[in-house]
C-alpha cells in the first residue's frame, strides 16, 4: 500500500466518522504535523458535505435560541488556543442538567470538533506561529534573550540571562523597523522572566529587523527612545522551513 | 455566484462579527442554519430531542470558540457542520457504550433508506453524485451508512450481510477510489 493511499485511507475513516476516539485524536495530531493529510481531510469533508445539504431543514423548536444565549450571556469566548475539555463551553451549559458521563462525553467531542479545525486547517486558525525569531547577545557577546515575534506585533520574551535591574529601573523593548521612525518602544519588564508583550500597530515584523532592550528609569523612557544603556541586541530571521 | 455560495459569505460574515463577542449575529446564524443542521444530526441520532440537543450545544460551542474561526480555511457552515456532526457522533456512540437500547435500535429499521436517498438528492452536476456512482454498490452503501447515519464498519457489516474485514475493505477501496475521482 503506497503512502498515498495510506492517507486516502486515512482521511476516509476520518471524515466517515469511522474511528474511535483514540484512533480519532490520534488523526488530530498528525492533522498538525502532517499538512498534505490535514488538506486531504479538509478537501474531502467539503465535498461530502454536498451530502448533509439535501437533509430537508427540521423545524427548530421556539425556546432553543433563547437557551442558548441565556448561557452565553456568560460565557467569555476563547481568544487563546483550544481550551481544556473541563473547561469546554458546552460542558459548562450543561453541568446543571447532565449526567457526568454525557458531560464527559461532550467535553470529547468538543475536543474532537475543534481537533478536526484546528489541526486540521478546515475550520480554525492555527496556534499562531512567530514570523521572526530573534537571538539577543549581550554586549560581552553571550546570547542573553530569544524573541519570538508575531505578526501583530506581540513579542514572547525569553530572557537567558539573568540581568541585573536596580529598583528604580526597568528594562525596556525596542524595534527599529524603520530608520527614519527610529526605535520604537515594544513595552516594558521589570525582571528577567519569560514575558508576552501585546501588539502593536507596526508594519508585520520583518528579517533582519533590530530588535533591543535598554535599561530605563521607571517607569520607562522619560524621551521615548532609548537613552540608557543596552542589555541586549539582536536582528530578527525568518524561522526555517 | 450560486446559491450556495453567497449563503457561505453570509454566514461567514456573520460569523466574524460573532468572534468580536456579537451574540446577535450568532441569534442570525442560529436563524439560518439551525433547521438545517438539526436535520443532519437527526439523520445520525434519530431522536428529536438529542439532535436538538446536538445543535445547542454546538452553537454554544461556536459562540465560545469563534475567535479562531478563519474563513480562508474553509466556511462558517463547513464549520458549524463538523462540529454538529461530532457531537452528534459522541452521543451516538456513547449510548451504545452505555447499551441505551430502545430508541437507539429504531434506527436500524427504516431509517437506512435515508443514507440512499441523501444520495439519489444530490445534485446531477455534483461531482460527488458521478463520483459516488462509479464506485460498486455494497463500496457506495458502505461509504453512504457511515457519513450519512453515522454507522460504525460493525454496524454496516450487519446491515449489508457481510464480513467485517469485507466492509472495511470495500470502505478503504471506495475512499481511495472517491477522493481519485473527485481530484
Amino acid at each position: 500500500m503506497s503512502s498515498d493511499s495510506e492517507r486516502l485511507a486515512h482521511a476516509g475513516d476520518y471524515v466517515l466518522g469511522l474511528l474511535d476516539d483514540d484512533a480519532r485524536a490520534e488523526a488530530e495530531r498528525k492533522m498538525e504535523r502532517d499538512p498534505e493529510f490535514a488538506e486531504t481531510v479538509r478537501r474531502l469533508a467539503e465535498r461530502m458535505s454536498s451530502l448533509d445539504d439535501t437533509a430537508k431543514p427540521a423545524d427548530v423548536p421556539a425556546g432553543m435560541w433563547g437557551e442558548i444565549l441565556g448561557t452565553i450571556a456568560t460565557l467569555p469566548q476563547d481568544h487563546n488556543g483550544a481550551s481544556p475539555p473541563e473547561q469546554s463551553a458546552a460542558n459548562q451549559n450543561s453541568a446543571t442538567q447532565a449526567p457526568p458521563w454525557r458531560k464527559l462525553a461532550l467535553a470529547a467531542s468538543l475536543a474532537a470538533a475543534f481537533g478536526l479545525g484546528y489541526a486540521g486547517g478546515f475550520v480554525m486558525k492555527t496556534t499562531p506561529e512567530p514570523v521572526v525569531l530573534v537571538v539577543l547577545q549581550t554586549p560581552d557577546n553571550t546570547t542573553g534573550a530569544v524573541f519570538e515575534a508575531f505578526a501583530d506585533n506581540s513579542l514572547k520574551i525569553i530572557p537567558l540571562a539573568d540581568f541585573d535591574v536596580p529598583q528604580d529601573k526597568i528594562m525596556q523593548v525596542w524595534t527599529l523597523y524603520d530608520a527614519s521612525v527610529g526605535p520604537v518602544s515594544l513595552g516594558t519588564l521589570s525582571s528577567a522572566e519569560v514575558t508576552t508583550l501585546k501588539g502593536q500597530a507596526l508594519p508585520v515584523p520583518a528579517a533582519d529587523q533590530l530588535y533591543e532592550i535598554t535599561l530605563e528609569p521607571r517607569p520607562g523612557s522619560p524621551t521615548g527612545k532609548p537613552t540608557g544603556p543596552i542589555l541586549v541586541k539582536g536582528f530578527a530571521k525568518r524561522p526555517a522551513g | 455566484m450560486s446559491a450556495v455560495e453567497r449563503s457561505d459569505q453570509f454566514c461567514d460574515g456573520l460569523m466574524l462579527r460573532v468572534a468580536s463577542g456579537d451574540r446577535e449575529a450568532l441569534g442570525d446564524l442560529f436563524a439560518s442554519e439551525a433547521g438545517r443542521l438539526i436535520a443532519i444530526a437527526r439523520r445520525i441520532l434519530r431522536r428529536k430531542d438529542l439532535a436538538e440537543e446536538a445543535v445547542q450545544e454546538g452553537f454554544i460551542a461556536a459562540w465560545k470558540h469563534a475567535p479562531r474561526f478563519d474563513p480562508a480555511r474553509g466556511s462558517a457552515r463547513a464549520w458549524l457542520t463538523t462540529i454538529v456532526r461530532n457531537r452528534a457522533l459522541n452521543i451516538l456512540r456513547d449510548g451504545q457504550r452505555l447499551r441505551l437500547t430502545g430508541d437507539d435500535m429504531a434506527r436500524h429499521g427504516e431509517s437506512d433508506s435515508s443514507a440512499d436517498a441523501a444520495f439519489e438528492a444530490l445534485d446531477e452536476a455534483d461531482a460527488l453524485k458521478h463520483c459516488l456512482s462509479q464506485l460498486d454498490e455494497p463500496r457506495r452503501r458502505s461509504i453512504l451508512l457511515a457519513y450519512v447515519l453515522g454507522y460504525t464498519h460493525g454496524e454496516i457489516a450487519a446491515k449489508l450481510n457481510a464480513p467485517l474485514g469485507t466492509v472495511k475493505a470495500w470502505i478503504r477501496r471506495g475512499v481511495i477510489a472517491l477522493q481519485e475521482c473527485l481530484s
